[in-house]
Parts: C-alpha cells; structure tokens; sequence
C-alpha cells in the first residue's frame, strides 16, 4: 500500500546576519546537499561575487547541484552569452561537476532547453530524482497551459511520498512592489500542490530574497537576487517570514531524512536567513 | 467558474478535442463536462449547431500543419546528443529559423489567424479582461512586456532577441485554443502573436485583440 503523508510543516527559523563564511548547516554525511540561484544571468559584480560565494562554500558543503529559478540569461542568447553570462563566472563550480537545473524565465529563450549545462534535455518543463525520497519539479511558469497542467498533476502523483520540490519563476505569492504574487498563475497551480503535498516552492522573478510564511502548508521561497538587485522593492508584508533586498543572496540547501535546512547567504558570504522545515515521518496505511 | 469562461472551454472542447488540465482533480470532472453540466453550452460540432466549431476545426488543422512542417525541418537535428553546446544550439536555431522562413516565403498575416477566426479569439478574450481576473492579466502584460516598438508585427520576422517574452496570463490561455509544439501565444500591448519559440518566429498574429 501506498504510504500518506500528512502535510503540516513546522518552520523553525532563525533569521540574522552572522560572520562570513558561517555554514549554518548540518553538512551531514549522505544527506542531499543542494544551492539554489535564480535571476543569475546578468554579467557583473553581483554575479561574479555569488559565483565566487559559492565555490568556496561548495567547499565545506559540498552541494552536488545548482537549481535556478529563471532568467538564467538576460538579453541576447549567443553562445557568446552563455559563456559570458553563465559557464565563465559558475566555470569552478562547473569544472568540479557540479549539474545546474534551470527553468524558463521571461527573459529566457525556449533554446535554453537544448543547452547541456542546463540539464533540461529540451523540455520546458521537467522533474527530476537526485536520490530516492526526495523529487523536484521544474514548471514553466510563463506558460502555464493544459498540457503542462496534465502533465504536472501526473509526475505530483506518482511522486509518492517523496519531498515534492518545485521551482519556477513566478512568485505565487509575493511582497515585491514591482511584480507582486502572481496571481493566475497562483490559481492554476496552487490547488495541484495543496492536492499532491508539495512540501517547497522556490521561485524568483523578483530580485531580492524572500521568505514566506508557509501558505496552506507550503513553504515558499523568492530568490531572485544572484545577479540583479532592486533595491528598495521588498515591502514586507503580512506574507513576509524575512525579507532582504540589499544584498545579492543564493542559498544551500540540505535535506535529510524528513528535515530540509536552508541557509541564504549573501555576497560577501554573510548568512541572511537560516531554518528548518520539518515534515512529519510518513505512516504506513497498509495491511 | 465563470459561465463565460466555461462556454469557451467547451466550445473548443467541442471542435479540438478535450482539455486534459488536472484542474480537474479539484472537481472529477473536466472544465468541459462541468459546461456541459451546467447546461452552457451547445456540445455539437455540427456547425448548424456551433457555429464556432468549423473555424475552430479549420484553425485546429492550420496550427497542426505548422507543426508538421516544423517537424520535417527539424528533423534529424532537434535530438542529437552532441548538440547542447551554445555554440550548436544557436546553430540549429538560426538554421531552423532559416529554413522555416524559405518554406514559408509567402506566407501572410491572416493565414492561420483567418479573418473568421479574428472575431471568435476577441470575443473569447473579452471577458477575461474584465474584472479582478482581467486587471491581473493587463498587469502581467505590462509587466513583461518588451521594449515599446520593439516588436515588428510581420509574419516571418524574429521576435527581438533581446526583449523579455511577455508571461501569457493563465486565464487567457485556459480560453484560448490548445496549441502543439513549438507554437505559443504571446500578447504584446493590445496585439496576440502566434509565436514559433523553437525559432523566435512571429507565425501570425492579431491587431488590437485586446480592447479597453
């Protein structure tokens, strides 16, 4: 029989400005260690120095890949561009066999689902299975049509009782002054994680970093602050856990067993925002 | 639901086929059934009957052919292992983009957009851009929107590179006909282009699509 999962997470978190460098995280042996960038394709100081942020944390916390969470490039897609905007800055962590999952963005071109490095195998959208327990789901949130719906609701299905991670690059919910939730998108896909048990959502399209209080149950994340900063558009609402939109941020993530810990950093290596998110251990409803 | 939008789901159900949306975990039933349920609708592909559903037939075929001809142009190079690098990716895409332009020389606005068909689109998407559900679609619009005269409105021309691609508001899209690979709608201001994203290439497009 089919094991159930009863959602209820429980958020412990710990939001604060440590010294550079502090890894907040287990860094347990055989747990899956993973970052997260997003809005990251943008050449400049930003990029270059959360590049170089997350080399040197990879290596005390050795994520075996890199989630991002759309507009990976910005303007124009030469092969030029991928190297300027994307392999030369992120080329350690490349080099070291590190995989990158991206998603579409607005500023994305569907030619990106070709491109190696992005670990998409020409599909807009797509879910992937680092190891057992735990599944992510990269939806394409620009164009959200009955076709992905359908196929959306059948990989959340046959997901079991694995951790359901999806990341996409609309916020459904949102404190940003210049985009805000997004509200039909919200609409159509909000219902599907509340039904299958997505326990995270990751998304960016907002350049800053936000923490929401759990919604219905899901945790959300904004990260869309890797390469590009607005400074001044967070305003922290009744949604808002923890906000930042001063400084350039990634985060690492780790889940073992039933607890999935997350740490935000910024450019200059400071911690922003540290928890947890525990889920309930799964029970048996078999005979 | 709104009826409006449940007697536009079910018209094209109707003449494309049924939608699949797992919206439809939410009731058993899909947005289609609950219209015909409901009573709102004319399920008939007879045109005596629906009088949509000969035009949404004949735009049905028309998206279909674009896709075969896609197909065959892109055949034998969509799917190598080697072709990942961004150097090969924008090879294949220039050259697809190349090639789909000389297959479609004489290709015209009007050709797949019909002038039948202009009306029934305008008529589905008026009543999304009402209400609260209509505010939020204008403003997903102009919030990606590109650059203001970026875009030229031509069959066959590449959408510029450089600009962002507007985010198709959910609703809308729900209203709109099912479209097969690569093709995408896009709204531009008040215009909807049919759009190729394996090549950037405008297919076709309707002026003044949206009014306000």
């Amino acid at each position: 029989m089919r094991c159930l999962s009863v959602i209820a997470l429980v958020l412990i978190t710990l939001p604060s400005v440590a010294s550079a460098q502090d890894l907040r995280l287990p860094n347990k042996q055989g747990s899956l260690k993973f970052a997260v960038i997003g809005d990251s394709g943008q050449p400049g100081d930003g990029q270059t120095a959360i590049a170089s942020q997350l080399a040197k944390f990879r290596t005390r916390f050795p994520f075996d890949f890199v989630l991002m969470t759309g507009d990976n490039l910005y303007g124009s897609e030469r092969p030029r561009d991928y190297e300027n905007k994307f392999s030369v800055p992120y080329k350690p962590i490349i080099d070291a066999g590190v995989k990158f999952y991206a998603t579409l963005g607005n500023h994305d071109d569907a030619g990106q689902t070709q491109y190696k490095l992005f670990n998409m195998e020409g599909r807009k959208y797509y879910s992937f299975r680092p190891k057992p327990g735990v599944r992510f789901f990269s939806i394409d949130s620009n164009y959200v049509d009955d076709k992905q719906l359908d196929w959306l609701g059948k990989e959340l299905a046959a997901s079991g009782s694995d951790w359901k991670i999806a990341f996409f690059h609309h916020p459904l919910y949102s404190s940003g002054a210049t985009h805000g939730s997004a509200d039909a998108q919200r609409q159509l896909l909000e219902p599907m994680f509340l039904k299958h048990a997505v326990n995270v959502a990751i998304m960016g399209h907002e350049h800053f970093y936000e923490r929401l209080k759990p919604q219905k149950g899901v945790a959300y994340f904004i990260l869309g602050s890797s390469a590009k900063l607005r400074k001044g558009d967070l305003r922290k609402s009744a949604l808002t856990a923890y906000g930042n939109d001063s400084d350039y941020a990634f985060m690492l993530i780790e889940i073992d067993g039933d607890d999935l810990h997350f740490q935000t950093i910024s450019d200059k290596g400071a911690t922003l925002d540290t928890g947890s998110i525990g889920r309930p251990k799964t029970t048996t409803n078999g005979k | 639901m709104k009826a409006t939008r449940l007697l536009c789901v079910a018209m094209f159900a109707a003449a494309c086929g049924p939608t699949s949306a797992d919206r439809s975990a939410l009731s058993s039933q899909t947005p289609a059934e609950a219209a015909q349920k409901a009573g709102a609708i004319k399920t008939s592909t007879d045109p005596a009957v629906n009088p949509n559903a000969a035009v949404m037939a004949g735009f049905k075929a028309r998206v279909e052919k674009y896709a075969e001809l896609h197909k065959d142009l892109a055949k034998g190079a969509a799917r190598q292992k080697d072709n990942t690098s961004a150097e090969r990716v924008h090879a294949q895409k220039t050259a697809l983009a190349e090639k789909t332009q000389a297959a479609r020389a004489s290709a015209k606005q009007g050709d797949i957009f019909t002038a039948e068909m202009r009306p029934v689109f305008r008529r589905l998407l008026a009543p999304e851009m009402k209400g609260e559900e209509g505010r939020d679609a204008k403003a997903i619009i102009k919030d990606d929107a590109p650059a203001p005269g970026t875009v030229a409105f031509k069959v066959n021309a590449k959408y510029p590179e450089k600009q962002p691609k507007p985010t198709m508001p959910a609703n809308l899209l729900l209203n709109l006909p099912p479209l097969p690979e690569p093709l995408e709608y896009r709204v531009v201001g008040q215009h909807l282009l049919l759009l190729d994203t394996a090549t950037d290439l405008i297919v076709d497009y309707i002026l003044n699509v949206i009014t306000t």
